[in-house]
């Protein structure tokens, strides 16, 4: 333990010399520009709104433009000048420039006002940037400081609640599970993931980016914004800028360094030991079973000796998190630059070898300019080392979830233990001697952008840029061998995978932007660009490997499953015509319109190109003259609506063709192995989605700015949806999708922040909403579709939403026997009093398909952030709530069912409200056996007893933190010095007591993600604390 | 002037973009798949895809699982196959079985038909050997129909691949019509397939003659054609198809080291590490290395073993003991089934006895534990145990769908049903299968002329019942002796572990409900009957 820190310490050490040394490096660079002359003039540079000192302004001798300086920071300057009649020119981001005649003065002090115009934010839109007064697109813009100070590992649980309508759910806590993220939620039936455009490049990964290199985050909704992605457009757009350094600002060294723990916690909670012992012989007598499981002799010893410690809770432990960034940024008249390095290291809760995610990023964002030519690089590398147990891990939940508390995983001698209810293996072993599974990926984006101006209104630009992602795997599986039996690993497989794809991305495009008597300003863009995809991979499965080593040894053999790289290679490529054309009369009334023109290998030649245009207008209400009184009281309106076409092309590569494809090991003959061929049909007049969509925005603000609002309704049609259609089983194959069904999907959004500047107290509140719901208009050829969710059932019904649960509706239980005499029941089964009574829909006196009900559907409605920040002096503190309104969720297996198939042999203490003839309207029906018919009845007919009220508010995150006075952090050599503690997922306020609100059954494309029973990975409470220090 | 110019220039730059863009070529083909057009090329790739065919024919898990649909076996975990939900009778047309059984076999089918419609493209063949791969489609889609009309009753009959729409709409054979298909097509294919003789040994597992007269000989009794059944049979075992005859060893019959002997007909092939099965690893006892047990033999089962003198043990004078019962029992008990104080054979001559009988060996993991992992009947699974297995119990034994004892016992039972039975059928039958299985006792092995047909049928089924015991063949005779209502109603027992005041002490293992009047027949899958509403039920259903 203590070795492994020390030897984290060097690391760390050794990182810190890197920084330093490019510090010294980069401030070499900037400060050699400093000349020796001969008049010196000295002085103070204020703000004029506050009258506080400005530090890096710039200070520039007109004479010689060679000779410049950075006011320190207090503000103070000194610049040798060559003459005492020369001019300074003063000037900073966000302020007005200033001239000042030097006069001979030596000492001349500076008050700058600030610059409206400049100050103004910018948002970052498809292939281009708007002055936000300009934007009239559905388009919300998360800025850097919303992901500051939380201990985020990606940039996707970074977003979580910061922007309405974007959804982002978990499905898994597990450190680098998958988060499904989702913009104004479903409106195809496939995948529903967002388009990801990292610094104006399509195909990187939004996991692989350090949160703190983030910028801004653009989440393009409507249309209007969107169509300029055209045909992968349809689930939205995110825009993710990275920083980069500002103009004229002298070096500045950023450091943040966050340090906690994730402290895993169950929801769920076994009963005792002896409690689940009476539990199972009430179980066994209400089967009629009449000897006891458990004799009374046997409970009292269980009850003496006490519970032995739940199994999942022995298999995880708090995991430390580290997350530390340091950046070194500036710039001069003509370039900027940025350096960062971040590093993570988060620890998996799992017991055993130590596992988790270490991730390396860095990144170089330079822009230089000369003259007409701005040249912007972009490069950013990223290295992420995972390493994980060798088994899989809703199966080490689940097997620890469901052991009762009488059983030990381990004795005293060190050995692994199977018992009663794991028969083969426990969790405990294989995490900490049956091997591991290490990932290792390199992820290097990089994008160069030209920019030349032919005119003050003509420009033209090229941007290549691309993602060289390599991932290896390397696995081995070893032997733990469990008394009294069980032997996990007995293969001993040593598997070896690696990949390598690349992205490139080439773009060229004209823009021009001029203003015509000063009130009619004209926008337009053209471009064409490719993207293109490829990947190549190779898989090595060897068994029966050298147990120490793993190396091959006589019985080795490399398993039918190993592949070579033509057998698992990738490629597409879409080629693109795009445009833009924005008109502005005198910032009062907009228009825009944007296309896109795409051709697409996954389709077939002929049918392969598609147009999506889209159109917007924009009314600034207040700009009017009749609302100057209105606008000088209360604040500006603008109205904003787009109509478009949105595309999806979500399919597999080549699905177009009917392939053949030939596997090994398909039958044998006279005890060899003989291959065989499989086949996969094709549709071969496969095409896009085409989605319609229509936006109506208000966005309004009061009081001076301090309260604004965002409101956007928005209705979208998406036809020709790709689905797989429904084949009969008759015709001997499934085909893939085909462009059959048609989803409408409407919804709102609201934004509305509080800003509060007062003379101690700062505050500002930030609440987002947003709802959706979808319908199906049209499902293949007029049908439906009923697809079996383990114990429920979705329907996929034209005129109700996408996957909505379908099951028997219960009511009540059957209380006496009277009550059963001639009752409907499922499948002439045998009931009892305490088991569960259906309502008998078409009261034909039996309960089958024809009494299923429909009920709520799994997709979250009414998702809200809201995030307080507040400071007083030197003290701040930030807490941000996230939840969700109203949500069905489905929750199965022994989260439900006490002692389900067997496989789990304890009940929890939520099942303890189980009927009996004390408890007739318990939430469970009566206890019984497996296999019996009054279990039969009550849990493997799907009924409304597994969906339960999914709705909840999280205290995701409190930050509370103190800012060293500027003087004082100035003595240590520091411009600012910010001390924290943060924490992470505190309070969950929901119905549902017994699981993770927030794990979510779907996935992305709305498949089962298997959180939803004792599968899923403890929640995470985060308690850390950080600094933040700049220089 | 100047702006003109600029204009002019604007023009020509979006036409020399995109030929700088779209240089990269939108035409991509796949480096790893076939085409339609290219695929057809060798008899060789013909021979994979048929390959495929024979892969479908049958899964392991079908053939174990299916005992537990009869009163033989008792699904107590989980519901593999549908099993237990079928033989508990607490199923409806949505249970996944129905739907696995249905796809499956039209998958295969499919396979069949795109073999039989396309293997006339490979140029350059030798017409001797495409037709004998034709010979070998054809068999398997006969097969396949011959086990979907046998659970559904009438069905879609494909003798052609069907086209999306047809799919849709086609309607159900009726099942007469089936089986004449089946029939039809095993008498057209006899005469282009080999026999066990001509095989070259590389080719062991492939479908002979015999394999087709075995199959032929199958559908028409379960068709009660007792005459033909006849005459099939009696061609078989006048050696017209091939060499058969009964291997000497019984439990050798199932070992590794024996597979291909004479009485293998036609067996699901598979291959130590490439292609294996692994259902022991559910049925063996714990304590020979399975997980737990999924899969258990019923006391029914147990109970249908003769005793070494010929009697059931219920017969007056079988000297039978309750307490004792598993001693002087026809030695197929012990070839099949595991029981209380069994002593368990291992590859290497070792063998240790299991123990399961509650109390007496506490602890130990066979034991029998009400609502534990280890048996839920009292009984374990040893037919079929692969001595030579690998890792997890995985296996590489073939699993044998036709033996030339099936063929005796249908001879015998064709006979008998046209009251033809007499010493010598006896002789040539069940004297033969008993005197393999280890019997001695002149009492057991005589032909017994004092017996009426009804009696002898009853000997002749329960004969069949403990040959083929665990190798998922009775829910069939069960069904077509019509005899469900009366094995598949009440409750499956397991071992006397139980109190003595209900059921004599023999445990209650399994409530079952059997309805004459539908469950003869499986539904029409309700999947399939959304989609094609073409597609009538099954009465009652």
């Amino acid at each position: 333990m203590m070795k492994q820190s020390n030897c984290r310490k060097k690391k760390r050490m050794l990182l810190m010399r890197f920084f330093l040394t490019s510090i010294l490096f980069f401030g070499g660079y900037v400060y050699s520009t400093a000349q020796n002359q001969k008049t010196q003039v000295t002085g103070v540079i204020t703000s004029k709104s506050d009258n506080l000192s400005l530090p890096g302004v710039s200070v520039i001798d007109v004479s010689d433009s060679r000779n410049g300086v950075n006011a320190d920071f207090d503000g103070r300057y000194t610049i040798n000048v060559n003459s005492g009649t020369t001019t300074l020119r003063f000037t900073m981001i966000g302020y007005k420039p200033v001239e000042v005649k030097v006069n001979n003065r030596t000492a001349i002090n500076v008050a700058m006002d600030l610059d409206i115009s400049t100050l103004e934010e910018v948002v970052v839109v498809g292939y281009g940037t708007q002055k936000k007064r300009k934007v009239i697109g559905a388009i919300d813009q998360v800025n850097s400081q919303a992901f500051e100070g939380r201990p985020s590992v990606n940039a996707t649980q970074a977003l979580q609640g910061k922007a309405p309508s974007l959804i982002i759910q978990q499905n898994n806590s597990e450190p680098g599970a998958g988060l499904n993220i989702n913009i104004r939620g479903i409106s195809t039936l496939g995948n529903n993931t967002p388009l990801i455009v990292i610094d104006g490049i399509v195909g990187g990964d939004i996991n692989a980016l350090n949160p703190a290199d983030i910028e801004s985050v653009s989440v393009l909704k409507d249309a209007g914004s969107a169509a300029i992605y055209g045909s992968r457009a349809n689930n939205g757009v995110v825009l993710i800028t990275t920083k980069k350094g500002s103009k004229g600002k002298p070096l500045s060294v950023q450091f943040s360094s966050l340090v906690g723990y994730n402290n895993p916690f169950y929801f769920t909670k076994p009963v005792h030991g002896y409690e689940n012992a009476m539990l199972r012989n009430e179980a066994a007598y209400n089967s009629g079973v009449d000897n006891a499981v458990f004799t009374s002799d046997q409970i009292a010893a269980l009850k003496a000796k006490g519970d032995t410690e739940w199994f999942a809770e022995e298999i995880v432990k708090p995991a430390l998190q580290l997350n530390q960034n340091v950046s070194v940024s500036g710039g001069s008249e003509n370039s900027t630059y940025l350096v960062s390095l971040g590093y993570l290291d988060q620890e998996s809760n799992f017991v055993g070898p130590k596992k988790g995610m270490q991730r390396y990023n860095f990144r170089i964002n330079l822009t230089n300019e000369y003259g007409k030519f701005k040249l912007t690089s972009v490069l950013a590398y990223s290295k992420q080392k995972i390493t994980d147990h060798s088994s899989s891990t809703g199966t080490l939940m689940v097997d620890a979830f469901r052991v009762p508390l009488y059983y030990t995983q381990k004795d005293e001698d060190g050995n692994y233990l199977t018992n009663d209810v794991l028969q083969q293996f426990n969790s405990l072993g294989i995490l900490e001697q049956g091997g591991f599974r290490k990932y290792d990926n390199d992820d290097v984006f990089g994008a160069l952008t030209a920019e030349y101006k032919l005119t003050s209104f003509l420009k033209l630009k090229g941007v290549f840029g691309g993602r060289l992602w390599n991932g290896s795997m390397y696995s081995r599986t070893k032997q733990v061998d469990f008394l009294p039996q069980g032997v996990y690993g007995a293969d001993r497989d040593t598997n070896d995978e690696s990949r390598k794809s690349l992205d490139l991305n080439t773009q060229f495009l004209v823009e021009f932007n001029k203003s015509f008597a000063g009130i009619h300003n004209v926008g337009a863009m053209i471009g064409v660009t490719n993207e293109n995809h490829s990947d190549r991979g190779i898989g090595i499965y060897k068994k029966f490997t050298d147990p120490d080593l793993g190396t091959p040894t006589t019985e080795t053999v490399i398993g039918d499953n190993s592949y070579n790289s033509n057998a698992s290679s990738g490629k597409n490529s879409l080629n693109s015509l795009l445009g833009r054309v924005t008109y502005d009369y005198n910032d009062k009334y907009f228009a825009e319109f944007n296309f896109r023109y795409d051709g697409s290998s996954k389709f077939r030649k002929e049918i392969r190109w598609g147009f999506f245009p889209s159109a917007t207008l924009g009314y600034a209400l207040t700009k009017e003259n009749f609302m100057e009184g209105y606008r000088d009281k209360v604040g500006n309106i603008k109205l904003k609506s787009s109509y478009g076409v949105l595309g999806n092309q979500n399919v597999p590569n080549f699905q177009y063709l009917t392939s053949y494809f030939t596997f090994q090991n398909a039958y044998g003959f006279n005890n060899s192995g003989v291959s065989g061929t499989g086949y996969n049909f094709a549709n071969a007049d496969l095409t896009w989605e085409k989605a319609a969509t229509l936006n109506l925005g208000l966005e309004a603000d009061f009081f001076k700015g301090a309260l604004s609002f965002s409101f956007d309704y928005f209705n979208k049609v998406t036809r020709d949806i790709l689905t797989k259609p429904r084949v009969p089983g008759v015709f001997g194959t499934s085909l893939p999708d085909f462009n059959n069904a048609e989803v409408q999907n409407r919804g709102w959004d609201l934004t509305a922040t509080y800003r509060h500047k007062g003379k101690f107290l700062n505050q500002s509140l930030t609440i987002n909403i947003g709802d959706s719901k979808n319908k199906v208009l049209r499902y293949s050829d007029g049908n439906e579709n009923l697809t079996g969710v383990e114990e429920l059932q979705v329907l996929t019904r034209v005129g109700l939403p996408f996957n909505s649960y379908v099951g028997l509706k219960r009511d009540g239980y059957f209380q006496n026997w009277e009550e059963i005499q001639g009752a409907a029941v499922p499948n002439g089964l045998n009931v009892q009093p305490g088991d569960n009574r259906y309502v008998d829909a078409n009261k034909d006196g039996k309960i089958d398909d024809n009494d299923k009900f429909i009920f709520g559907n799994p997709f979250p409605r009414y998702t809200f952030g809201a995030t307080y920040t507040a400071d007083y002096k030197n003290f701040d503190v930030s807490i941000f709530i996230q939840g969700v309104g109203k949500r069905t969720m489905m929750i199965r297996g022994e989260l439900v069912e006490p002692f389900h198939y067997n496989y789990g042999m304890t009940m929890y203490t939520h099942q303890l409200d189980y009927w009996t003839p004390q408890n007739p309207d318990a939430r469970y029906p009566r206890l019984a056996n497996n296999g019996t018919q009054s279990n039969t009845n009550n849990f493997r007919n799907g009924s409304d007893m597994y969906l339960y009220d999914g709705a909840y508010a999280r205290l995701k995150n409190v930050q509370f933190g103190y800012s060293l006075p500027a003087n004082a952090a100035e003595k240590l050599g520091m411009s600012r010095f910010r001390m924290y503690v943060s924490g992470q997922n505190l309070l969950t306020l929901s119905k549902v007591k017994f699981v993770d609100p927030e794990l979510s059954e779907f996935n992305n494309s709305m498949g089962p993600s298997g959180a939803n029973s004792g599968r899923a990975y403890p929640t995470q409470a985060y308690y850390g604390m950080g600094i933040d220090i700049s220089f | 002037m100047k702006m003109k110019n600029i204009l002019k220039q604007i023009k020509f730059i979006p036409i020399v973009l995109l030929l700088l863009v779209s240089c990269e070529d939108l035409d991509l083909v796949p480096e790893n798949v076939f085409t339609d057009a290219n695929y057809w090329s060798s008899v060789s790739k013909a021979q994979t895809f048929l390959n495929t065919a024979y892969s479908q024919m049958e899964n392991s898990s079908r053939f174990f699982y299916n005992e537990a649909l009869s009163d033989n076996a008792y699904n107590g975990r989980g519901d593999n196959q549908g099993a237990a939900s079928i033989a508990a009778g607490i199923y409806d047309p949505s249970l996944g079985r129905l739907k696995s059984e249905w796809n499956e076999r039209y998958g295969g089918i499919k396979t069949c038909n795109l073999i039989i419609e396309n293997i006339d493209r490979v140029p350059n063949a030798d017409p001797a050997v495409i037709a004998r791969m034709k010979a070998e489609a054809r068999f398997l889609r006969a097969f396949q129909h011959f086990q979907l009309t046998t659970w559904f009753g009438d069905i879609p009959l494909l003798k052609k691949d069907p086209s999306l729409q047809e799919a849709k709409t086609i309607t159900r054979t009726p099942h007469a019509e089936v089986v004449e298909f089946i029939l039809d097509e095993l008498d057209a294919v006899m005469p282009l397939l080999p026999k066990n003789t001509q095989l070259a040994e590389a080719e062991r597992g492939r479908i002979t003659v015999g394999a087709a007269a075995a199959l032929k000989a199958r559908v028409l009794l379960y068709e009660s054609r007792w005459e033909d059944v006849i005459e099939t049979t009696e061609d078989f075992m006048a050696m017209t198809y091939g060499q058969y005859s009964l291997f000497p060893s019984y439990e050798g019959l199932f070992e590794a080291k024996n597979e291909y002997n004479s009485e293998d007909i036609l067996s699901l092939q598979y291959v130590p590490i490439d292609r294996m099965w692994g259902e022991f690893f559910d049925m063996a006892p714990i304590s020979a290395g399975a997980r737990l047990n999924a899969l258990a033999p019923t006391q029914e089962l147990v109970d249908s073993y003769l005793m070494l003198n010929g009697k059931r043990i219920n017969e007056s004078g079988s000297g039978y003991n309750e307490n004792n019962p598993y001693i002087n029992r026809d030695p197929r008990l012990t070839g099949t089934v595991v029981y209380d104080q069994y002593n368990w054979k291992e590859a290497d001559g070792s063998s240790h006895i299991i123990s399961i009988k509650p109390g007496v060996s506490p602890g130990n993991p066979d034991e029998y534990v009400q609502g534990s992992s280890a048996t839920s009947t009292g009984y374990y699974t040893r037919k079929y145990y692969d001595v030579q297995h690998l890792t997890s119990l995985n296996s590489g034994l073939n699993l044998m769908l036709f033996r030339y004892a099936d063929i005796l016992l249908m001879y015998a039972e064709a006979k008998n049903e046209l009251g033809q039975m007499n010493s010598t059928v006896w002789d040539q039958t069940i004297k033969a299968l008993r005197t393999r299985a280890g019997f001695t006792d002149a009492a057991a092995l005589s032909f017994n002329s004092s017996l009426n047909q009804l009696a002898l049928q009853e000997i002749i089924r329960n004969e069949r019942r403990t040959e083929f015991g665990m190798e998922g063949l009775r829910i069939f005779d069960i069904r077509r002796w019509k005899i469900a209502e009366d094995v598949l109603n009440g409750y499956a027992h397991g071992a006397k572990f139980g109190s003595s005041s209900v059921d004599n002490g023999y445990l209650r293992v399994n409530l079952r409900t059997f309805d004459p009047d539908k469950h003869y027949l499986w539904p029409v899958p309700r999947d399939e009957r959304l989609i094609n509403t073409n597609l009538s039920q099954n009465p009652n259903w």
